[in-house]
């Protein structure tokens, strides 16, 4: 049953990125409500697949990679619907659904192809669970601010072209994507610096390599947010920096 | 009982023609009066804006009611029967013009919102004025409906369509809401006024004036509620403005691209928007180059207001799609029979929609 879940969800996501991409090349924004229709009922099967893994886990459901994958689409999903609308980017919901399909799609392959199958038992630690979890949600909001770097760049181009498209028109104002960028750059710290203080009360110490790689993407983003704040670095070059450290963060993840 | 439409617009009348018929705002409800006085007409709205001066109105006898309001027009404002020519629709064809209207299709700049505002305007002036019933209340609010409809639907609205919408539009593109911005204009020419009112109208604030004639300069920056500076120290100001409009007309280069990138290390990452209007270009080209810079010249802006009218005109017939689907599953509301028992209290029903429902004063 939990794969179906998984598999609706995907498909719903696919669905609207068609949408998405259908109403772009027509030069429309497309219905920002049908938008977030979308992404609340991707993220209802998405949630019912990870309620269901992490029952028969008895632990939050990031045991695998697969697991992993679908926990940072939750965290994208659930960022967007509760920023997106503050940072008045309601597109930006549209550009992380390929982000969301493609790391959904790997899940599935996996699963369907080799599932582990539920963890032995453990003693539920809340330190872990909540190093686990907001770890995790950093990593959605890291994305997003990849993907805010993606609509920068491709707006950027548009207005310094003289020959604005069809995109033009449909993508938010350059200043809302560099101040979401930062937002989401500066909450996506915030979460992994809870995540790797709550390491440290875990009742067994996460493993050397672990403690590294989450240290690492934390000195990797803190190091942008200080040089960007120190030397102003121009939109484009955050924009740049902010999707090859997301790329960074997700080679990592390789690493666990 | 029919429907009609009477009138002059840009394509069809001078603008010394549509001067002399325009209503004046505070007299509409006395004309309208007057209107509903003659003969055979039984309900009226008076549209009277720069563009055009129409009136719709119902009637038992729409050809003897027209009659007798170009002879109205004719004794009340100062024009002849030789020197205009009214256009006449009945029926269907005056629901679809009003329609057509609503939409912005019929206007100078296709697509414009304005236009739709004038038209509630002067509905809600007739409403209260008591001269409508069933058939304008329907044909109006049916009007309104299209309207948005056609605008929320289709691209009508999409891409600038003057040199000046077109700098506006790429700023908002930039900063996003233009409140709190701020310009530097350099060179006091009547385009950089032009853009730069475009720009203060949506919330640009902060204007400041240079021109190597100082009391142009004051001139201009009293006009703009600005600051006039000196020409000579104009590039002291530039990394404090978001938006430049350069319009001097010097021979050479006035902005450099070495001034430009001097500012950036001052501006903490804010986008600068240069907008060079002058002919010769006022503003170094290599100067787009330079990262979190946007720079435009006459011709890049002029293409792009160019784009945007053939866009909009590519949307005339989509639009006219739109309206007729909408026509097709609801038909015209004010063309419909209206039961007998409701004709008696036509007058009394004012200010009522189809279903009976008050009409909001919007």
């Amino acid at each position: 049953m939990d794969d179906l879940y998984l598999i609706i969800s995907t498909l719903i996501f696919f669905a609207g990125f068609v949408l998405a991409v259908v109403s772009l090349r027509g030069g429309r924004q497309g219905s920002a409500r049908l938008n977030i229709g979308l992404a609340i009922a991707g993220l209802i099967f998405q949630s019912l697949f990870l309620k269901e893994r992490g029952e028969m886990h008895g632990r939050c459901p990031i045991t695998n990679g697969a697991e992993v994958l679908v926990f940072i689409s939750w965290s994208v999903v659930i960022i967007y619907l509760a920023l997106g609308r503050a940072f008045r980017l309601s597109l930006l919901g549209v550009f992380s659904m390929p982000l969301v399909f493609m790391f959904q799609s790997i899940s599935i392959v996996a699963l369907l192809s080799h599932d582990p199958g539920p963890r032995p038992p453990v003693t539920l630690d809340p330190w872990l669970e909540l190093h686990a979890a907001m770890s995790l949600l950093a990593y959605g909001a890291f994305g997003l601010s990849g993907i805010a770097g993606v609509m920068y760049l491709v707006q950027d181009r548009q207005i310094k072209s003289h020959e604005p498209g069809r995109l033009f028109y449909s993508l938010p104002p350059i200043r809302y994507l560099t101040d979401a960028m930062m937002r989401l750059l500066v909450i996506g710290i915030f979460l992994l610096s809870i995540g790797i203080v709550a390491a440290f009360f875990m009742k067994n110490f996460p493993e050397a390599l672990h403690l590294t790689v989450s240290g690492a993407v934390w000195v990797v983003y803190a190091f942008l947010l200080l040089i960007h704040l120190v030397k102003h670095l121009t939109p484009k070059q955050l924009s740049l920096s902010s999707m090859v450290a997301f790329g960074f963060a997700l080679l990592t993840l390789s690493a666990l | 009982m029919s429907i009609f439409c009477l009138g002059v617009n840009h394509k069809t009348a001078p603008v010394e023609i549509r001067e002399r018929l325009a209503f004046a705002e505070s007299s509409i409800p006395s004309h309208l009066e007057e209107i509903r006085g003659l003969v055979e007409v039984n309900e009226a709205v008076v549209l009277s804006t720069c563009n055009r001066v129409e009136i719709y109105g119902a009637s038992e006898e729409p050809g003897k009611a027209l009659e007798g309001l170009v002879e109205y027009l004719v004794n009340h404002f100062e024009v002849t029967r030789g020197e205009v020519e009214f256009y006449r629709k009945e029926a269907e064809e005056a629901a679809h013009h009003l329609f057509e209207v609503a939409s912005g299709l019929d206007s100078m700049v296709l697509g414009e919102t304005e236009i739709f505002g004038q038209i509630k305007k002067a509905y809600a002036t007739a409403q209260t004025s008591g001269a409508t019933s069933r058939r304008m209340n329907k044909l109006f609010q049916q009007s309104f409906s299209i309207g948005k409809l056609v605008r929320s639907s289709t691209r009508i609205q999409q891409g600038s369509t003057s040199v000046g919408s077109a700098a506006v539009d790429l700023a908002e593109k930039i900063f996003g809401k233009l409140d709190g911005c701020r310009v530097m204009i350099i060179g006091a020419g009547e385009m950089s006024r032009i853009t730069a009112q475009s720009l203060r109208s949506r919330g640009a604030s902060s204007i400041i004036v240079s021109n190597r004639s100082f009391d142009k300069a004051e001139e201009l920056a009293e006009e703009l509620d600005g600051k006039a500076v000196r020409f000579d120290d104009w590039g002291s100001y530039l990394d404090q403005v978001d938006i430049v409009i350069s319009s001097t007309g010097a021979p050479h280069a006035v902005v450099k691209k070495e001034a430009v990138a001097r500012s950036l290390d001052d501006r903490r990452g804010h986008p600068l928007f240069l907008i060079d209007i002058a002919v010769p270009r006022d503003i170094e080209d290599e100067v787009n180059e330079l990262d979190n810079v946007y720079l435009y010249n006459i011709d890049q802006l002029t293409r792009i207001a160019n784009d945007g009218v053939a866009r909009r005109e590519r949307q005339i017939e989509v639009c006219r799609t739109v309206i007729h689907r909408f026509l097709d599953e609801k038909g015209i509301e004010a063309l419909a029979e209206i039961p007998s028992r409701h004709r008696s209290d036509d007058n009394a029903t004012a200010g009522e929609t189809s279903s009976g429902e008050p009409i909001p004063n919007s």
